[in-house]
């Protein structure tokens, strides 16, 4: 179906064609003005209160519609100006390097008070050089602008960088990366040279939220605390598909990365692969003793590739051995956090887990604005790992 | 010590709130209050993941129950009362094996908790950190707290904090009592006394709104502010508390903690610092500047009312004295209006209107700042007549929400001028459930933040304001005026800001 769009963009989605920028931004007026006459039909208003640019990049249409859709009903939450950027690479030879323009104002339910202005920016040709300037005078001044990048961020390609430029957060999803080995680095490389202009994030760093809170707690009891010095091993569980294929273990690397940098461990070697598949990793504690990290590729039902499936940490501690478990249960609406020292449970409960949506995964990222340390330092302790 | 090892996974996660592993002890365990605020509040504490790491709960009251028993009873409770539905069994399982009752009807009860306390410790290495909470009636405050400290309830290691609902006392004697007392086993930072107006989002979202932000603080004086109106109408009768109710009228239950607390919020100066003891030292400050109202003022500045028969909402609807168990005689208020002044450099001589009551028409409680008209008048009368002056309204309940009043020009040949309405929704705006105060307030609790919670000197100062009143109508042989259910009180109330050339927003 990508062939099928060169020609026609969906107009019934994306709203008329502008012929310029002072034409949309007046179409744009037009159309708020009709959702307010027909709001006050119904005894309603409708409030224009933008907090922020969003700048979407896709080069498929289905993603470019994916990212307008989760936005939309953002729109309550974090109004805004969406420029959705659809850029075709594989546009047939011979096409004059042109951008058309549209631009609707979805009502959707999270848009039935506050208008949320929807622009897209339909790149033919190779025009990588000319998209910029057609970004930056539809930007609503003095507001942050985020970027979404969908896919592999090309992180040396021209028009990447300009709209990096005008960027207060990128934002991009380590479980689209196709070789997250050969891009994870670029990006925390992309995050060195940001130097504190923008920040990055990425939506498997989000997904980690909740896991990152569930091991953290258990060290919040002052009598598992001292474990935490004396890690001996670590197991991560991500999901692949039934035979294995495609297998993206970057929400895996990322969460050792964030164990490894908070506790001050060095890497030592990689081993990689394991024999089971995935990745092995020697490193050394703070008090140079060698331990062995893994992240365990495993098929289960209901969950999304490359989602963390368990994770399991053991340690001695005055010599007991702990084991502190957090598993995703069979219903993967649930996990289960056990703790375990000398071979008794000593503590289990069960809390929802659910898989949030990237609708709330891209929400959580926008309520942000700078860099976040924590999420950097993992990166880069990751890189070093592996 | 191992408590004080940072935990350094702790750094940088979004979610700073959860509290230290601990236990939470309540006294009037299978009590009303516990089904149906506390229990569903820890319950979906439990559903946000804001539970500590390790936890437990521990309910006591006279009667027996194994904790089986207990389990059975919450679980129901619970999945009637939780505002969120239906029940997570799953959760609910872990949860109720957290769940403890131990009966406290003597001695050996109390003996019998500290040994279950002091198992659950080591069991769940939570360094006897303890939350007692007080859920019984308040006459037995007292001997609770006593059996607290002669049993040696408190941990060895560990904090230790009380939770005390309201009333706290029924007037300025009692309540110091009561704080003594207490003091003979908590010291004051130990004791968290609940007012769960303060819970509220959008209460919070006063201090949010003045000092986050630059543009509103510069007007936020007698200046700029004409008056000050405070509204905290209920639709309901008196319900199944009229044993309570007779006793404490809307005084004590409402103007005595809730509306003085609004008030104090409004009225404050900038503290220093957004913790504890700089909001509250500001907050008393204003409690202590409020006027108190002389007997030879009082009926120029509070007017007390009771309903009669009316309709609530189209249903016809008793009055006071017809409800079960009030005296056919009786001269309990269920209606305040009040003028009230702050006497300091910032507020001299702005009214601060406050009015509560039962039955009246619309449940809602806001918070009106009236500014003053602008200086000079630039436009026609004809052309602003439909102008009113500016109000900012922060909207506590049910629609909690911040709307702005200002002039507009209606969008015709010429100049007239008409008010419009700015209005912020907080649950529009953020889609989320705003959490049940009780949440908000357990949470803080076992933090040991006790920024919402009332110390000790602005409940003195509370009753300090409104004893005199209360007496000086005890002693009056006048009756309250009367107004319809389903009104906006006596007429009484209407002339006490008429006098002043004023009138009460229509809420």
């Amino acid at each position: 179906m990508a062939q099928s769009v060169i020609g026609d963009v969906d107009t019934a989605f994306w709203g008329a064609r502008a012929a310029s920028v002072a034409e949309l931004e007046r179409e744009l007026a037009r159309l708020r003005r009709a959702q307010s006459a027909h709001a006050r039909e119904q005894g309603r208003t409708i409030a224009r209160a933008s907090v922020l640019n969003l700048i979407v990049y896709a080069d498929r249409e289905l993603h470019a519609r994916r990212a307008a859709e989760s936005i939309s009903q953002l729109a309550l939450r974090h109004p805004s100006r969406a420029i959705v950027v659809l850029a075709d690479r594989r546009a047939p030879e011979g096409v004059d390097a042109a951008i058309e323009m549209h631009c609707h104002l979805p009502s959707s339910d999270g848009a039935r008070l506050v208008s949320y202005e929807q622009i897209l920016l339909r790149a033919r040709g190779d025009s990588d050089e000319r998209l910029a300037s057609a970004v930056i005078p539809l930007l609503v001044p003095d507001l942050p602008v985020f970027v979404w990048w969908t896919g592999n961020p090309p992180t040396s390609g021209r028009l990447f960088g300009q709209v990096l430029a005008l960027a207060d957060r990128l934002i991009v999803d380590s479980a689209d990366f196709a070789r997250p080995q050969a891009t994870l680095p670029e990006l925390a490389e992309l995050c060195e040279r940001a130097h504190g202009r923008f920040g990055v994030t990425d939506l498997n760093w989000t997904r980690l939220t909740p896991w990152r809170e569930c091991v953290t707690l258990f060290f919040d009891v002052p009598a598992w605390r001292p474990f935490l010095s004396g890690v001996t091993g670590v197991r991560v569980g991500y999901a692949v598909d039934m035979d294995g294929r495609d297998s993206n273990p970057s929400q895996a690397l990322l969460f050792l990365g964030w164990l490894a940098s908070r506790l001050g461990w060095r890497p030592h070697e990689a081993i990689a692969p394991h024999e089971a598949g995935g990745l092995l990793f020697a490193i050394e504690r703070s008090d140079a003793r060698r331990i062995m990290l893994r992240a365990r590729p495993r098929f289960e039902r209901g969950l999304d590739d490359g989602d963390v499936s368990g994770i399991r940490i053991q340690a001695e501690h005055d010599g007991q051995l702990g084991e502190f478990v957090v598993k995703r249960q069979p219903d993967p609406r649930h996990q289960t956090e056990t703790v375990i020292v000398d071979g008794r449970v000593r503590w289990e409960r069960t809390i929802p887990m659910p898989s949030p949506a990237i609708v709330e995964l891209i929400g959580e990222e926008l309520a942000i604005l700078g860099s976040d340390r924590t999420y950097e330092d993992s990166l880069q302790t990751l890189v070093r790992l592996a | 010590m191992a408590t004080t090892i940072v935990n350094p996974l702790r750094e940088g996660l979004r979610l700073a709130r959860t509290p230290e592993p601990s236990t939470i002890v309540i006294f009037g365990g299978s009590g009303d209050l516990t089904q149906r605020k506390l229990m569903p509040a820890l319950y979906n504490l439990a559903l946000q993941r804001l539970l500590p790491g390790s936890f437990s709960i521990v309910g006591s009251a006279r009667q027996p129950l194994t904790d089986d028993q207990y389990r059975a009873e919450l679980h129901d409770a619970v999945g009637e009362h939780s505002r969120t539905k239906p029940l997570n069994e799953e959760v609910w399982k872990t949860f109720a094996e957290h769940l403890f009752f131990v009966p406290t009807p003597d001695d050996h009860g109390y003996d019998a908790l500290r040994e279950r306390l002091d198992h659950l410790d080591v069991e769940l290495g939570t360094n006897a950190n303890r939350l007692f909470y007080l859920a019984t009636p308040p006459g037995s405050y007292a001997a609770i707290v006593k059996a607290i400290g002669v049993h040696g309830l408190r941990g060895r290691t560990g904090w230790a904090r009380i939770v005390v609902e309201k009333p706290f006392g029924r007037d300025r004697q009692s309540a110091r009592e009561l704080t003594e007392t207490i003091h003979q086993v908590f010291r004051e930072d130990e004791v968290f006394r609940i007012d769960h107006y303060l819970g509220k989002e959008t209460v919070q979202n006063i201090l949010v709104m003045r000092f986050a932000n630059g543009i509103f603080e510069p007007i936020w004086n007698r200046q700029y502010v004409d008056h000050v109106q405070i509204t905290a109408a209920e639709t309901i009768g008196v319900e199944e508390r009229a044993g309570y109710y007779e006793q404490a009228g809307a005084m004590r239950d409402i103007v005595q903690n809730h509306l003085l607390q609004l008030l104090a919020l409004v009225a404050m100066e900038p503290p220093a610092a957004f913790d504890d003891k700089a909001v509250r030292d500001e907050k008393v400050k204003v409690l202590r500047a409020l006027r108190a109202i002389r007997a030879e003022d009082l009926p120029d500045h509070a007017v007390r009312g009771q309903y009669t028969h009316g309709f609530i909402e189209g249903v016809a609807v008793p009055g006071y004295r017809e409800e079960p168990g009030i005296a056919k005689d009786s001269r309990t208020e269920t209606y305040v209006a009040l003028k009230g002044f702050v006497d300091n450099w910032r507020w001299e001589g702005t009214p601060f209107y406050m009015r509560t009551g039962k039955r009246l028409p619309k449940r809602t409680t806001e918070i009106a700042i009236q500014f003053r008209v602008a200086p000079h008048q630039l436009f026609s009368r004809e052309a602003s007549a439909g102008l009113d002056p500016n109000a900012l309204v922060l909207r506590i309940q049910p629609d909690e929400g911040v709307s702005l009043k200002f002039g507009a020009k209606v969008p015709v040949q010429g100049i007239r001028i008409r008010s419009v309405n700015m209005d912020f929704d907080y649950g529009a705006s953020f889609m989320v459930d705003a959490p049940d105060a009780y949440e908000t307030l357990i949470l803080d609790a076992l933090r040991g933040d006790a920024t919402l919670f009332t110390r000790r000197d602005e409940v003195d100062q509370q009753w300090a304001f409104v004893d005199p009143i209360i007496a000086a109508w005890a002693a009056s042989p006048e009756p309250p005026y009367f107004y319809e259910a389903g009104s906006w009180g006596p007429p009484e109330a209407d002339a006490l800001i008429e006098q002043d050339g004023r009138e009460w927003r229509k809420a």
